[in-house]
């Protein structure tokens, strides 16, 4: 097996992996935990192509890759904040008791 | 390739601890190993810059920002967590599989014959510090705008205002 498949391979299963965790998780911070997640995978399939994909590819991909991670950095201090705002408000990081908008 | 296959499981057990382990402390802490082998396969794959940064920016600043966040929240109910587990196991993988059958499948049709043949050469740092400051300028200038903005906009959410707390909903 060359490395690119197996690289993606595991930026697949870790992408999955963080998707399960959005979606089976109810503690907000763990939630933010699946997203990180995503987020290297992403990271990683960048590298992937960057470095085993066609020769004499320009430097795009670990470009990205800085850009990727600052933005990644920008959204885990927001989402906290926000997380934290709500804590104060209702005693609890539980997802579901996020539902005063409910009709 | 010897790093890659050593690394590889390692990452994906960590991950799946971060998903699994039903104590937030813990997933947060799996998350940080998680991330710190994925530095670890960058700098073994010939990315040394990124893995640097990885390290820098994911585990000294969003881990511990997670961490930091565990420990000012209350924690959940763990046995709640557990009781709804294998409910929460079905819905997920229902959801989940499908996702990564696509992506399976994907690559496994689309990736021509002669990629990885051999590697493009090791990350020139010198390189990319003159694409990150002459090409794409205005990007690094916008990202600097952008973490300015989430600076100001998350000490406005986190600081404290005075509001009596909630009374826990009556359901």
């Amino acid at each position: 097996m060359t490395p690119l498949p197996l690289l993606l391979t595991l930026s697949a299963l870790l992408f999955v992996l963080g998707l399960f965790a959005v979606l089976s998780r109810r503690n907000a911070i763990l939630v933010l935990v699946g997203i990180e997640l995503m987020l290297n995978a992403a990271n990683l399939n960048f590298i992937a192509f960057w470095r085993y994909g066609p020769q004499d590819a320009d430097l795009t991909g670990p470009l990205f890759v800085l850009f990727s991670i600052a933005i990644a950095a920008a959204e885990a201090a927001v989402g906290l904040a926000i997380i934290l705002m709500n804590f104060r408000r209702t005693r609890s990081t539980d997802l579901n008791r996020l539902d005063s908008l409910h009709g | 390739m010897i790093p890659l296959l050593i690394l590889s499981p390692l990452i994906l057990l960590a991950a799946l601890g971060a998903v699994w382990k039903a104590r937030p402390v813990h997933a947060a802490l799996l998350l940080a190993l998680s991330l710190a082998l994925v530095a670890v396969l960058y700098l073994t794959i010939g990315a040394e810059f990124i893995g640097l940064v990885q390290f820098m920016v994911y585990i000294g600043g969003v881990a511990i920002l997670i961490v930091f966040a565990l420990l000012i929240t209350r924690p959940g109910d763990e046995a709640a967590e557990l009781d709804r587990r294998p409910r929460s196991l079905g819905v997920g993988l229902a959801c989940v599989l499908p996702v990564l059958g696509l992506l399976l499948f994907a690559f496994s049709k689309g990736l021509p014959a002669s990629s990885a043949v051999e590697a493009n050469p090791a990350l020139p740092v010198q390189a990319l510090g003159r694409e990150l400051f002459e090409n794409s300028v205005p990007a690094v200038l916008t990202v600097g705008v952008l973490l300015t903005a989430v600076l100001i906009g998350a000490a406005l959410f986190a600081r404290e205002t005075g509001d009596k707390p909630e009374p826990p909903a009556s359901r």
